[in-house]
């Protein structure tokens, strides 16, 4: 089996991404990467590989997506597996964030990924073949308390990956959901969380939780190299499923979250079949 | 029990028939319509009816403000405005994906900030996001920006709901299957598609408009029902069809989530 791809990957200067573009360069994949800073990408990826293009991309901006898609066609002929990767996390109640601080979570978190699903699968619609992985997060599956807007994005990246993968089938495509759970990458640093910046006293649970979550930082279960290699394994299966959690944690969360939903439908029922004429 | 009601989208479908049902009942209502004059069917001390544009925050604010010095406060906000989009994921533009957005989450978001203080003042209250069977499960063909829309409200509703538990105010995300409104006629917006699958489902919801099995009257009234319980679920189905899709679609998740169970696991240190 010719195991040779062509990978697209979005927001790869860290975490995931970058785990995910070494793996790749290092068994001869030919890479084409997106970050916000092409340098930042260059140093972090270290490879002077003819099969790795870095691309500055503001993923938010549909044109800026076009042409990273078009760079990448123009460079390997074709893209085999796009990884709608880059995302961050956002806290705060719905009370603590603002309009403005909101939509720009949505401009990476979720309308990059549709910039970036638009562009590429005209080409994969031509070759009648691709795999398309949307990075969601167990926080897609299950909110977390004081991480409401961020749950709203990775739902959405959620349910849009649930309707894409029917859509896209007749053309032989496939598209896959990966939700991670706590992986050791610096998505909790200061650095990379988005905070809110005008807390309310009054929401002390959500204070509480993010101390949680704070204090989890650098001791996650995952370990990113290994999240890397089971995507690499997705892409090479006849038949890969439309949901894969990653993690101890994502299995057993979205495991309970399942069954919970299940019971309290059941408890409503009566109620719900009530209103047919 | 007479209570203070905060509806938006209240000039048609199951916003409107909420009005009409909760001032039969004795209760305030404070409507909102882009245009206050497509609610001139209802009048009465007990009813406000407000101009408003969701995506403005200045606008929604001066509404809820409007709402607690005529009525002294909030007791219920029912996010109900919303859209449908369908067309090809590729085919739906940024510019149309973003509007169905404006209105589905960023105008929803916009009434939880601006009427979270008041609630919080008063500890009490109950927020209701209306989204659709569509927030949980993806089986609709072409409908990827709209269940994107709605599985975002989902999500949101989830983490409310604990963040705002301190207070003793709740929130509620009903998930409405298909119900006899305007949602799949003069609502909604059609991006044309060359996908086969795309084509067939817009047609099929064509043919479905007028012939819903949900009873909009009855939707509602099953919603003022949850909206009595001390203990109201976080999700709330309402129609039969959705009984059906949902725990067939919860069974495949499950059944999938245990075959992929070791690629799954073994990712950890």
């Amino acid at each position: 089996m010719d195991n040779k791809k062509t990978w697209f990957v979005t927001g790869a200067s860290k975490g995931l991404g970058l785990s995910l573009v070494k793996q790749l360069l290092a068994t001869g994949q030919s890479v084409a990467a997106t970050s916000r800073n092409a340098a930042a990408l260059k140093e972090a990826v270290g490879s002077n590989s003819n099969n790795f293009l870095p691309l500055q991309v503001d993923l938010s901006d549909d044109r800026s997506v076009a042409l990273a898609i078009q760079s990448a066609i123009d460079k390997f002929g074709q893209i085999d597996v796009a990884v709608n990767n880059a995302g961050y996390g956002i806290g705060g109640s719905i009370e603590e964030l603002s309009d403005a601080v909101t939509r720009t979570s949505f401009d990476i978190n979720v309308f990059g990924t549709l910039n970036v699903i638009r562009h590429v699968l005209p080409f994969m619609r031509q070759k009648r073949s691709g795999h398309i992985i949307n990075i969601s997060s167990i926080a897609g599956i299950t909110a977390n308390t004081g991480w409401s807007i961020y749950a709203a994005t990775k739902y959405a990246i959620t349910g849009l990956t649930d309707v894409l993968a029917q859509d896209v089938k007749e053309f032989g495509i496939h598209v896959t959901l990966v939700a991670p759970g706590a992986f050791r990458t610096s998505f909790l640093t200061a650095e990379s969380l988005v905070m809110t910046d005008t807390p309310i006293a009054d929401y002390t649970a959500i204070r509480n939780s993010h101390a949680k979550y704070a204090g989890m930082d650098g001791a996650q279960a995952g370990d990113p190299d290994k999240a890397a290699a089971a995507m690499i394994q997705l892409v090479n299966m006849p038949e890969p499923p439309v949901y894969l959690l990653l993690g101890s944690d994502a299995y057993q969360r979205g495991l309970n979250k399942l069954e919970q939903l299940a019971v309290a439908f059941k408890a409503t029922e009566s109620l719900t079949k009530s209103t047919d004429y | 029990m007479s209570k203070v009601w905060f509806v938006t989208g209240a000039s048609k479908g199951f916003g409107r028939i909420l009005v009409s049902q909760l001032l039969a009942q004795g209760n305030k209502v404070a409507a909102t319509s882009r245009d206050a004059a497509s609610l001139a069917e209802f009048s009465g001390n007990d009813f406000l009816p407000l101009t408003v544009s969701l995506t403005s925050e200045e606008s929604v604010k001066a509404a809820i403000d409007k709402t607690i010095s005529t009525f002294g406060k909030i007791d219920v906000v029912v996010n109900n405005a919303g859209y449908g989009q369908v067309g090809a994921l590729e085919e739906v533009s940024d510019k149309d994906a973003r509007e169905n957005y404006n209105v589905n989450v960023f105008g929803l978001l916009n009434v939880i900030r601006q009427v979270m203080p008041h609630l919080r003042e008063q500890r009490s209250g109950h927020i209701i996001n209306i989204a659709s069977v569509g927030g949980i499960l993806g089986g609709f063909p072409g409908w990827a920006i709209y269940c994107s829309t709605k599985f975002a409200v989902v999500g949101l509703t989830e983490g409310l709901r604990e963040e705002i538990k301190e207070f003793g105010v709740k929130a509620t995300v009903v998930l409405p299957g298909y119900f006899r409104t305007s949602f799949l006629g003069a609502d909604l917006s059609v991006t044309e598609s060359k996908y086969q699958s795309v084509k067939d489902s817009i047609q099929w919801h064509a043919d479905l408009d007028g012939k819903q099995p949900g009873d909009p009257e009855k939707g509602v009234a099953a919603i003022i029902e949850m909206a009595k319980s001390e203990n109201p679920p976080l999700n709330f189905l309402i129609g039969k069809d959705a009984t059906e899709l949902v725990p067939e679609k919860l069974k495949g998740m499950l059944d999938e989530i245990n075959e992929w169970k070791d690629l799954s696991v073994n990712t950890v240190f």
